[in-house]
């Protein structure tokens, strides 16, 4: 169902989208802080997580919904990238649960960019380090 | 040991190329695997890379006709009755006693005002909250002032760290004293440590010397609020980055109703926290306690152009 602010409006409105409450790689951002002085250089490398978890969270939707979905489900996005009805729409075409599969790839992408602070000889069990 | 605790590559520009490689490579991953997908995104003109942008956009378009789809969900949008009826309901009516302390009056109406799950605000719920707000505790607070917004003013505040405020600061330079704040609990004020980077505005002084009462007040309540992710903050400086230089803000914890005046004095958190502000050690103990961590808040700008309005705690609850 879809309502109508039919009396309120925003007036300059923040870039959520539909699945960032499924989001927490807290542990990341505080490894760039102690790692990454410059804020500006941050911000950049805050920008570059944001991007390969927009590919990673459509690219795993787009792994377990059936193709002739595929359109329809990116038109959504499209559409209304902020609107959390996007998830109800999979979670009609979808047997798996849609949130608890992209939290687990995103804890997967959390591992792997952890890696990326690790010197791989150093690398073991880094992986299994709770991200949150 | 920790995974967090081992050495890692401290040469931020290798990170930053790791970082992009790996952007990359999950990008042309997506499109190999995807290719009718990523065709069908070209069509449309979605740049998935772009998303949040884009979000931004369409949002900002939507606001500006005046009336658009916003959320499908059922509770996204609450339709409030007139501010002056929420106004009669907490803030003038005249209960039988005991009568309700302001605290409890704010925490009521911030029970009815806000949506149960955490989502950017409408202008008539921040108008009926401005209201609200500045009749209980007395000070004249705006979600939008100036014409700036934030990018949402009901979100989460994570705790940060002390911020170096000039060169060769460290912690035990920050433990309060006297009658500061966080005197009688010093270990609560100081256990989060120091950032190991500056602020998005640097130090706050070229030198202890030039380190006035002022600042030092600026860094004991500071807040982060995410400017680098308004929509327009590359293209409007160095306006937008000395406007929100040290503006004031109040926030207010929608559990409890504690209320405190920041200046915003750091650029974050990154949107992949699943946080949206971030508050100093002492904005955070005042507001939940030695414990808190992390919670709901609203963060609305402070109207003081004569700067009469004191940093720290608003004790409106008091007689």
């Amino acid at each position: 169902m879809i309502k109508w602010a039919s009396c309120g409006i925003l007036i300059q409105e923040m870039s959520r989208l539909f699945y960032d409450h499924l989001i927490n790689l807290s542990k990341i951002e505080k490894l760039i802080k102690k790692h990454v002085k410059d804020s500006e250089a941050r911000y950049e490398i805050y920008r570059l997580i944001d991007e390969i978890i927009h590919h990673r969270v459509i690219g795993c939707i787009l792994d377990r919904l059936p193709k002739h979905h595929h359109k329809d489900f990116l038109n959504h996005v499209h559409k209304k990238p902020h609107d959390t009805g996007v998830l109800d729409y999979l979670k009609e075409r979808l047997a798996e649960d849609v949130e608890e599969f992209i939290r687990q790839e995103i804890y997967l992408l959390g591992n792997e960019l952890l890696e990326l602070f690790v010197k791989p000889h150093e690398y073991d069990n880094a992986h299994k380090h709770n991200l949150h | 040991m920790s995974a967090l605790n081992k050495k890692v590559i401290v040469d931020p520009e290798e990170l930053r190329a790791k970082i992009k490689l790996k952007s990359i490579q999950t990008k042309t991953g997506f499109e190999s695997k995807h290719t009718e997908a990523s065709k069908y995104l070209k069509e449309i003109g979605l740049d998935l890379g772009k998303m949040r942008e884009h979000s931004a956009k369409l949002l900002t378009a939507g606001a500006i006709v005046g009336s658009v789809a916003l959320f499908s969900a059922p509770n996204s949008l609450a339709f409030l009755p007139p501010p002056n009826e929420i106004i009669e309901k907490y803030v003038n009516s005249v209960e039988s006693p005991p009568a309700l302390s302001r605290a409890i009056k704010l925490r009521n109406a911030l029970k009815d005002i806000l949506p149960g799950l955490l989502r950017p605000l409408n202008r008539d719920e921040e108008k009926t909250l401005e209201k609200v707000l500045q009749e209980l505790t007395g000070v004249p607070v705006r979600a939008a002032l100036e014409g700036e917004h934030l990018n949402t003013t009901y979100g989460k505040i994570g705790i940060e760290q002390h911020l170096r405020r000039y060169p060769g600061d460290t912690l035990s330079n920050h433990i309060p004293k006297g009658d500061e704040y966080g005197a009688d609990k010093s270990d609560e004020i100081i256990k989060e440590g120091m950032a190991p980077g500056l602020g998005a505005w640097g130090y706050f002084a070229p030198s202890k010397e030039a380190l006035t009462p002022n600042l030092i007040e600026i860094e004991r309540w500071y807040a982060v609020v995410q400017t680098l992710y308004l929509p327009n903050w590359n293209s409007r400086q160095p306006y937008l980055k000395d406007w929100y230089k040290y503006r004031k803000v109040m926030i207010v914890n929608t559990k409890n109703g504690k209320a405190v005046i920041a200046a915003i004095a750091d650029s974050g958190p990154a949107v992949w926290t699943g946080k949206h502000f971030g508050g100093s050690p002492e904005v955070m103990n005042y507001l939940g306690g030695p414990k808190y961590k992390k919670g709901p808040v609203i963060v609305f700008f402070v109207d003081d152009p004569e700067n009469k309005i004191p940093l720290g705690p608003v004790e409106y609850n008091e007689v």
